[in-house]
């Protein structure tokens, strides 16, 4: 047995690791047995199905398999985020279009530049970590400006009121949003190696390749992570803006609650 | 259009969902005194200030000033020519010039001063931080701060109602000065007294609707409770 990638018999095995946390749920009266038990089927049935279809993208359909591979997973991301956003007007359109925008560009710029290979195999990992990275700060960016108009509309309100366009009685709302939204991926870019081992290297150290050259991705992917979080931030904030705003400079009311968010 | 008009309120309704917060208001408002928008809670009194700086929009109607209809104009002229203060102090900067900045970065240091005079607040109130101030100077620099920009209008909602008294006082003294130097004020209050100390003219709203409009003394919404 070759210990890098395991046998189906081995992934069975691990299955002893989901029974010992069930074990500690039940034994703790988490209430969380029959959830642990849910999520480990999920997983291993999600990930048996997306194995399959990537084998055959890979095999069969080649690189225009894989741009609608990518955007789908755009669609289901802006989805997510515009979920978390719940209040804001147009938030599916802007976080779509945010996730969208952050993920072309990095992605473009880096097979442009020829440092990806233009694959299958290579674009769709790749562009999944740009797309998680970006949805996670569009999500970030909107919920905070979502909450931002509703507690600051009396400030807002009195910036338009000195005769103050939105964009200028936005910005220091814009500006602390897109700072908060930017910092896990500055501060994971800073710590990357320190505090833990990222998975585009452990997923390269695992299968044989070695640490030196395994870095030499993880360097790409972390430049690439802030490059899309930033460009999808900026993207969604100024969105946004446009949306909480109308022709005459008007903060937009906000009807709708925003729900209690699921984790 | 009569020679003291400033605006004017046709047929506005304003609704929002399905509650209609104005029902085919339709008034007149003067330019050169103090008129005081009167009625209890929801009757309608801030949306009809928010009407007049653009901050709301009528659902049908219009609202004029000096004849033209607002929604003609320049908005962000239009709320430099007409200035809103609202119930709480908001204050947007760390430092008290700063703060009067915020709509004319240009501010020299000695308009700055006679500015703060206006609004009856000394002058070396300039080196002081805006976090230390009372609820009534915070409001009376907003004050200062919305006349900076030189409005020919001061749209007030309920200034004082989250002051003590004292600070309230300064407040309706600091306004009526304000009037008698030719400044036109809007004010929303649901408070009588302070409408009979301060208003020239009093507009009664009561569900959306104008009940009763007139010089101060001829209202009988002021006597109700004296």
């Amino acid at each position: 047995m070759n210990p890098a990638v395991p046998t189906w018999a081995g992934v069975a095995a691990s299955a002893a690791l989901v029974l010992l946390a069930v074990a500690v749920a039940w034994h703790g009266r988490l209430r969380l047995a029959r959830d642990i038990a849910i999520a480990a089927t999920r997983a291993g049935v999600q990930l048996a199905a997306v194995g399959a279809v990537l084998l055959l993208v890979f095999q069969h359909t080649g690189l225009v398999g894989a741009s609608g591979w990518l955007a789908l997973m755009v669609l289901v991301a802006g989805q997510v985020a515009a979920r978390r956003a719940r209040g804001l007007p147009r938030a599916l359109p802007i976080a779509t279009a945010a996730i969208a925008a952050g993920a072309a560009a990095t992605l473009g710029a880096l097979l442009a530049l020829g440092v990806i290979a233009a694959q299958a195999r290579v674009v769709i990992p790749v562009g999944g970590m740009v797309v998680s990275g970006a949805m996670q700060a569009t999500a970030l960016v909107l919920i905070r400006l979502r909450d931002e108009a509703r507690t600051a509309r009396p400030a807002i309100e009195a910036r338009l009121s000195l005769g103050l366009p939105a964009t200028d009685a936005f910005a220091p709302y814009l500006r602390t949003t897109l700072r908060t939204a930017l910092i896990p991926a500055v501060d994971s870019t800073k710590t990357v190696g320190l505090i833990s081992l990222p998975g585009a290297m452990t997923g390269l150290i695992l299968a044989g390749v070695d640490p030196f050259t395994a870095i030499r991705y993880q360097i790409v992917v972390m430049y690439m992570l802030l490059a899309a979080a930033a460009l999808a931030s900026l993207t969604a904030g100024r969105l946004a803006e446009h949306a909480l705003f109308d022709d005459a400079h008007r903060l937009r009311p906000l009807t709708t609650e925003p729900r209690r968010e699921r984790v | 259009m009569a020679p003291d008009e400033l605006f004017a309120l046709d047929q506005v309704t304003v609704r929002r969902g399905r509650a209609v917060l104005l029902d085919e208001v339709t008034c007149r408002l003067s330019a050169g005194v103090c008129t005081a928008l009167m009625g209890p809670s929801g009757a309608g009194k801030s949306t009809l200030l928010r009407l007049l700086n653009r901050l709301e929009e009528p659902t049908a109607g219009q609202v004029r000033l000096h004849g033209r209809p607002l929604a003609d104009g320049d908005v962000l002229a239009l709320r430099r020519r007409v200035g809103l203060v609202g119930q709480q102090p908001v204050l947007l900067t760390d430092h008290v010039p700063d703060e009067l900045r915020v709509g004319r970065p240009d501010l020299a240091e000695g308009q700055a001063r006679t500015l703060l005079e206006q609004v009856g607040l000394p002058a070396a109130m300039l080196t002081r931080q805006t976090a230390g101030l009372s609820g009534g100077e915070a409001q009376r620099l907003c004050l200062a701060r919305a006349l900076a920009v030189g409005p020919e209008v001061l749209l007030l909602d309920e200034p004082t109602s989250a002051l003590d008294a004292a600070s309230a006082k300064a407040v309706e003294q600091t306004v009526r000065r304000l009037v008698a130097a030719g400044l036109t004020v809007i004010l929303a209050s649901h408070n009588i007294a302070q409408a009979r100390r301060i208003a020239d003219e009093v507009l009664v709203l009561r569900a959306g609707r104008p009940v009763a409009h007139g010089a101060a003394a001829d209202i009988d919404y002021l006597k109700e409770e004296s």
